[in-house]
């Protein structure tokens, strides 16, 4: 405090305020007799509404849900990889192995067995295979 | 003068929380706060009647949320917020009653010294008074609690929320302005 500073050394904290005699005791008396019943600072939560139950959980699997699309989208996007490859394609799998197929698609009438041994021999294939593969009994 | 600085004692807070003891332990606090509290609030309003409707205001303030009271701040510190905001608010709603701006609070304030019947008739003392209300709010206040109340600055931190260097400033801006006032009005 600068009471250094002849004024305010001179008034020595003094502010001139009075109050009527013996207010002081006679507030805190009056006070402390009328003082309210306090007011319950423990209220309870208002209950929550069904929606403001679910919806964390329901935030929650939209974010899944969000997520599964756009791995789903990725992967459409991006190249085939050798588990979906023509050697092992699911669909080309099944429809090898399904004996009407084939039998659609290359015992057609329009084939005659002449074409279809010449179509071989220009690819490469000779008698003997036939025979090893074709065993007669 | 009063000094602003008290020790908290633990068996009273302790009192304070419990249902049974709170009612009592609370017209403790009462008759040893009243007085502290009551002339930082008039040091702020000036006019008794209003310091103390202000004061009834801040025991009621403190009474119903004294489950808010953590004891993690000082029962003084706490005490002295409530009085402070209670004095502030009071102030404002004065200025806006009398739709008057902050800067014109001076005047304002004059007008409630020049009206007090509660004095001791000092002119001198007056006019410090006069001189403490040219004082924008913040500066009142510091300049309250240092010079009259004598309370120490880290106290005055706590209560304010402002850092001790920033409270020294304020203060030496604070006494510089009186003395200017001083020197202007002989």
């Amino acid at each position: 405090m600068d009471k250094d500073n002849d004024i305010l050394a001179k008034i020595n904290g003094k502010s001139g305020m009075t109050v009527p005699d013996g207010y002081f005791a006679e507030f805190a008396k009056n006070m402390a007799m009328n003082l309210p019943e306090r007011e319950s600072q423990n209220i309870a939560p208002a209950p929550r509404s069904t929606w403001q139950q679910v919806r964390p959980y329901v935030y929650l699997a939209a974010m899944f849900m969000g997520i599964w699309c756009m791995l789903k989208m990725f992967t459409l996007m991006g190249t085939p990889d050798s588990a979906t490859g023509i050697d092992n394609n699911p669909t080309l799998i099944s429809a090898l192995n399904d004996d009407s197929f084939v039998e659609e698609l290359y015992a057609d009438e329009s084939i005659d067995s002449y074409s279809l041994l010449e179509d071989l021999y220009n690819e490469g294939f000779e008698a003997s295979d036939f025979t090893q593969s074709v065993s007669y009994k | 003068m009063t000094n602003g600085t008290f020790k908290d004692n633990p068996e009273l807070i302790a009192r304070l929380r419990d249902e049974n003891t709170c009612r009592e332990a609370f017209a403790e606090v009462i008759a040893t706060y009243s007085e502290p509290l009551y002339w930082q609030i008039r040091r702020m309003v000036q006019s008794h009647d209003d310091a103390n409707d202000l004061l009834q205001n801040t025991f009621l303030k403190a009474w119903q949320s004294i489950d808010l009271f953590r004891g993690e701040a000082k029962l003084s510190t706490w005490l002295h917020k409530i009085a402070i905001n209670e004095s502030i608010t009071f102030l404002a709603k004065e200025r806006k009653r009398l739709n008057i701006s902050i800067d014109d609070e001076e005047s304002m304030l004059i007008n409630t010294i020049e009206a007090d019947e509660y004095i001791d008739g000092d002119e001198l003392k007056l006019k410090l008074r006069k001189a403490i209300a040219t004082l924008p709010e913040k500066q009142r206040l510091v300049f309250n609690m240092k010079y009259f109340d004598e309370m120490k600055y880290e106290e005055m931190s706590e209560i304010l929320g402002t850092s001790v260097g920033a409270l020294k400033a304020s203060y030496h801006i604070a006494v510089k302005k009186i003395e200017q006032y001083f020197s202007e009005n002989d």
